[in-house]
This record gives C-alpha cells, structure tokens and sequence, in this order.
C-alpha cells in the first residue's frame, strides 16, 4: 500500500518541482516601457453601432454612436488640483427634443487641500455621488437630472456619464471618520438639449445643500449619515451602511426619507402620495473563487406607484403613465414601489481577459423585466463587446412601455491614453 | 521540531554520552542564542519591508504554460498602521490604460475598490480582491509577524528564486489574526541572513493558493531587498505571475491616503 502511494506521490511532486523550475526561468517584461506614475490624462474612444427591434409591429432600425470620453487631473501648485471630465456623445438618431451630438461637461473644478491632507475644499462643477446601491441610491441625492444621453442601461456605465453639480464642497477627514457639506446654487431654470450646453438648468435648477457624516466602526463595518435640503422639499434624512459578512460576501444597505413631493407628482398629473416616505436599496454581493460575483439587490420605494394605484393609472391614464415614466428615468428614482435586481460578472470567462455582465431587474409591482448582457474581450489598449438588452411585460407595463423590445449592438473601445 | 527540543536532545545526550557533551553543549548555547521562529519572521519581514512609509512601482507579468500573455503596471503605497503596525497598502493602477487611475485601499479587512470614472468606493470582500491581481501584492508587502504565530519545522536545503540551493530555516506559519489572507503558510529564509527565499501559501481547507519565490536582491532603501518575485498558481501551476520592483522611494505619505473618503482625491506628486 505504502509503495503504491510512493508511486503516485513521486511523479505528482517531480512534475510540481519541473513546474516551479519552469517558473523560475521566466523573466519579467521589460520595466523601461512602463511610465513612471498615471498620466493626468485618460482618453478613449468608443463606437457602437447596433439594431433595435421594435414593439408592437413597430419597425427594426439600426442605431449608432461614437463617443469621445477625456478626463484630466493635474496639480497645479502645491496643495491645488484642477479637474476636468467631458464627454461627447454622437448618438443616430437622436432623441426627441435632442441634438444628435451632446457634450456633457461632467466636472469642471478645482480643489485644495492642506498638507496632511485632512482638508478639503472644492469648486466648480463636481460630481457628488453617495451610496453602495448598484441599482438604486436613495442617498444619491444629486443624480436628478444629471445625465444628458443614455447610452446604456447599465446602472455603473449610466454613473460614468453623468454630470455634477456647481457646488462648493468642503471636507474634513480624520481618522477613521470624515465629514463634507456641499453647497450648490440654483443658476438656470430648465434644462437644455442643445449640443454643447452647460445645461446647468438640467444640474442647478435650484439650491441645494449636503451634509455628509461618514464613520468607520471597525474593519468590518462603515457608513454614513446624510441630510439633505433643496428649496423645494424639507429635510431629507438619508444613511447607509456597507459590512463584510464573511471572506466572499458583502453587504449593503441604503435608506432616505423624503416628503410627499417626490416622484408622484410634478406635471405627470399622477398624485402625490403626501405624507413621508422612505426610500431603501439593500443588497449582497457573493464572490466565488472562480472569480463570479453575484449581486442580489431589494428596492424599494414608499413615494412611487403601488400595484393598485399603478394599474388604475394606467387604464385611466396611460398618457400620464408614460409621462411618468419618463420622469423617473430623468431622475434616475425608482418607478415602482418595489423592484428587484440581480447582477453578475465573471471575469475571464473561459479564457483570459473575457469579462461577462449581466443583469436582471424585475419591476415587482408590474412584473415587467429588463435583462441586459455585455460579452467583453479586452486587449491592452482595445476593448471589443456585443451588448445585448430585451424588455418584457405587458404594454402598460414600466418595460413593457419602453419602445424597443430587444437591443442588440457591437462596441469598439480605444483607450488613447 | 523546535530548538527547545533539540536543546533537550542534546541535553540528554550530554548525560549518556561524556565523549560528545562538549558538542552538544556548544550546540544547545548556540541553539539559545540563535533567534526564536518569530524573530526569523521578523527579520525577513524587515527585509521586504523598509520601517517607514514607501512607494515601489510594481510591473506583473503573466504566463500561461510559459507564454506571456499580460503586463500590468502599479505603485503601491505602504505604511504601518496606527494600531498594531500591520501595512495599510494603498494601489495605484498605472497600466493597461482602462485601469489607470483605478485605486485599492487595504487596511486589514476594510478593503476598498475606488473608480474614477463612476466616483463609487466599493467595499470589497476577501474573495473579491483574490480575483485581481493586486491580491498578490500581499506575498510582497504583508507584515507576516504581525498576523501569524512562526514555529520551526526543519532546517534543509532549498532552492532559491535565483536557481541555487540555499541551506534554510523552514517555518511553519499559523493565522492568528482574523485579517489574515492566508490561514498556513510554509515559508523558508536563509539560514544565513535570514532573507526570505519561498513561500507556499495555504487556505483554511488545506488546499495550496500559490508557491511564491523571493529573488533578484539589491540594495533597495538601505538594505538588501527582494526586487522580483515568482507568484504559481497552487491550483494551475502553469499560471505564473513575476512581480518586478522597481523605483523603491520614500514619499510624504499621509495618513489621509488610506482613508476611503480621500480616495477621490487621490494625487500623487
């Protein structure tokens, strides 16, 4: 018995050995190539070129975009940092109401801080983002309005294109802790689709003011606080936490509460529902060691349409139905009181450097669904996807409603610098 | 087998054996004087870690049974923590172009995933992070003494990263804190100068992650340093990663750089 073990440990651990020598005679690629540090500037190209079919006997039609994506972040002096990002969309056709060629301004800004750097002051157009949701951030409270041309329905890619806001933002950080009040004006009163607009009417249409309390409680466990007062609603209270629950599952959860003036209201001729209502994302992320990473995520809602309200609106009113809808979609809020959404990606899918994506959000009031999935090969400096989108649901449905049943299309990305 | 037990070995032989307790003596003072597993692991990490806040850019290769098949470029950012002196390391993807700017934030458990692009800070889990490929940068910065208990297991020859046999402490590595990556690891350092020559790192299950070999020492912020090392796969020996070092530097490093709210606003000089 020992002999025959001998036998079949000897060739496993020689082969190991002849592995690792293997290993050893290997030599690096050649550092003089690399740069020293991140060039300030990152600029990449992308084209996508697709076909969507239509709903209802509508008829298929192709559609086309190139976008020039540029950001650049340099230190000007000692303590100072100045930041652009711009981005140009060429999308055929265009939107109703829209140029065919959109540039969005996303940040414009500088920034100081002191030499420890525990201060922090900002100005110009920044991008203040907050929440761990990835479908959905209640606590995201400058997302209204910001994103001139929707390229995608992917909730990650729609936060890369999205514009700030003017604002003057201040930030102390200590350790372990910080805290951050942003102050944003009202400079413009509607928002504009002409080509190369500021479009501050889309981004500053009123005053706005943040205050960010955010705390670490231990390696495991952080968060936030947030309060959060525009001229046209009172003060919305908003926190969110994000824990490690084991080695390969993560936690989120993200909560605000706001007064009766939020989505059901404002010209869609849908009533609001008054009174105070919450607004949560809580999910998990569940990563395997074959590098699949799953998210499950529960929206919800408490100032959007219920199944009742919803079904009645859309019989008496589907005009109105749609009009909400895109309401919602402006906002970037959650249409139904309730919706579900799962997320996947498998990094090297088969073979190295093939990225699958995918998600699946169920809208639980109506039962409509969208799922999308991005195929994606990356080469040093080239990116080659097929994307692919379907909606389903009955035709007074949040999906359903949506004109293209199925959306198909091939991107090129060239990342420049 | 410990020193302690050799030096009882020795002992008993002392009183057996007259012709051979002078030996034996002079070994069992040696054996006391030599330095205890958890001082070896000290010095070796002394040796890949400088005792003050510092920079490396990291360039990994990747192989696939022997054909190169990546190249990535990162600086990673050091410094030991306020509260038991394990290194908060902060990355800074340089290469390929799509990642650049991309940011990692560990500090023990609380481990961040910042992208410019979209201003979201992820929290990672462990799992997460093994899937890129920053998570090798542990076998390289990680303060081992500081998170695992070292006992001996043999002294032995060993062949190093450069090809040649080396005479070695073999250490047997036990996770002590929770924040440890790894629960085992089977490490070996120079008898002689107590450099780390190899490691094989272990999961709880058992099963072997990765074998990584320490090599191409130069004279890197005031000491002898490890400037290469070889990563294999434990579950696919054919995947092998090199990590090259290069540019060691000691910047002004604030504290301010580990905390996840000032990875927007990340600059280095």
């Amino acid at each position: 018995m020992i002999a025959l073990s001998a036998a079949m440990t000897l060739p496993t651990s020689t082969l190991a050995a002849d592995e690792e020598l293997g290993a050893l005679a290997l030599e690096s690629a050649p550092v003089e190539s690399m740069p020293a540090s991140a060039t300030p500037t990152r600029l990449f190209v992308e084209s996508a070129l697709g076909r969507t079919q239509g709903r209802s006997g509508a008829p298929s039609r192709d559609v086309r975009r190139v976008s020039v994506d540029l950001v650049h972040a340099s230190r000007i002096a000692p303590g100072w940092r100045a930041v652009v990002s711009d981005r140009l969309d060429h999308i055929r056709p265009a939107e109703p109401g829209s140029d065919a060629t959109l540039n969005s301004l996303r940040e414009g800004y500088l920034s100081w801080s002191d030499e420890a750097a525990t201060a922090v002051v900002e100005v110009g157009r920044i991008n203040v983002r907050n929440g761990p949701g990835y479908g959905y951030n209640p606590t995201d409270f400058f997302r209204d309005g910001a994103l001139r041309a929707v390229t995608t329905a992917n909730p990650f890619a729609l936060r890369e294109n999205r514009m700030g806001t003017v604002a003057l933002r201040a930030q102390k950080l200590w350790s372990g802790g910080s805290v951050t009040a942003v102050l944003s004006p009202k400079l413009d009163d509607a928002r504009s689709g002409k080509a190369f607009s500021l479009d501050l009417g889309a981004t500053n249409n009123r005053n706005r003011g943040l205050l960010t309390l955010s705390q670490q409680w231990s390696d495991r466990v952080s968060g936030q606080v947030l309060l959060y007062k525009d001229s046209g609603s009172r003060v919305q209270p908003g926190a969110s936490l994000t824990a490690l629950l084991s080695d390969a599952v993560v936690g989120h959860f993200e909560w605000s509460s706001a007064t009766g003036s939020g989505m059901a209201d404002g010209g869609t001729g849908v009533p609001a529902s008054g009174g105070r209502g919450h607004r949560l994302a809580s999910g998990l992320t569940f990563t395997t060691s074959t590098k699949l990473s799953l998210t499950a995520e529960l929206q919800f809602n408490g100032l959007s349409l219920g199944a009742a309200e919803w079904d009645r609106l859309a019989r008496s009113n589907p005009l109105a139905l749609g009009t909400y809808l895109l309401d919602a979609q402006r906002q970037q809020e959650l249409a139904p009181r309730r919706a579900y959404m799962l997320y996947a990606t498998q990094r090297d899918a088969g073979i190295k450097n093939l990225d699958l994506t995918a998600f699946l959000r169920v809208n639980a009031v109506d039962h409509s669904r969208l799922a999308w999935l991005d195929v994606r090969y990356h080469w040093p400096k080239v990116d080659l996807a097929i994307q692919w989108q379907q909606t389903s649901g009955s035709a007074l449905s949040e999906y359903g409603f949506a004109p293209e049943r199925r959306n198909l299309q091939a991107l090129l990305s060239f990342h420049l610098q | 087998m410990t020193q302690s037990f050799l030096c009882e070995v020795a002992m008993n032989r002392l009183l057996c054996n007259a012709s051979r307790g002078v030996a034996a003596l002079l070994f069992c003072v040696s054996a006391l004087a030599a330095p205890s597993p958890q001082e070896l692991l000290q010095d070796g990490d002394a040796i890949r870690n400088p005792g003050r806040p510092f920079s490396a850019k990291v360039t990994l290769t990747e192989f696939e049974a022997g054909k190169q098949v990546d190249t990535s470029t990162l600086v990673s950012y050091s410094r030991a923590q306020d509260n038991g002196g394990q290194f908060a390391t902060l990355i800074h993807f340089i290469l390929p172009a799509r990642d650049a700017g991309k940011l990692m934030l560990r500090n023990g458990d609380d481990l961040w995933f910042y992208d410019p692009t979209t201003k979201a800070s992820v929290r990672l889990s462990p799992q997460q992070r093994l899937m890129g490929q920053a998570s090798n940068g542990d076998v390289v910065t990680v303060n081992l003494a500081k998170d695992y208990s070292a006992r001996l297991l043999a002294e032995e020859e060993v062949q190093d990263g450069d090809r040649k046999n080396r005479k070695a402490y073999k250490l047997g590595l036990t996770a002590t804190a929770p924040s440890a990556t790894y629960a085992t690891v089977e490490y070996w350092l120079d008898a002689e100068n107590h450099r780390p020559i190899k490691g094989r790192f272990f999961a709880e299950s058992g099963r072997l992650l990765k074998t990584v070999y320490y090599r191409r020492y130069q004279s890197q912020l005031g000491r002898e340093r490890p400037t290469e090392t070889v990563i294999i796969d434990g579950l696919n020996p054919q995947s092998v990663t090199l990590m090259r070092f290069t540019d060691f530097a000691t910047p002004q490093i604030p504290k301010a750089w580990f905390h996840r709210d000032y990875l927007p606003r990340f600059q280095p000089e």
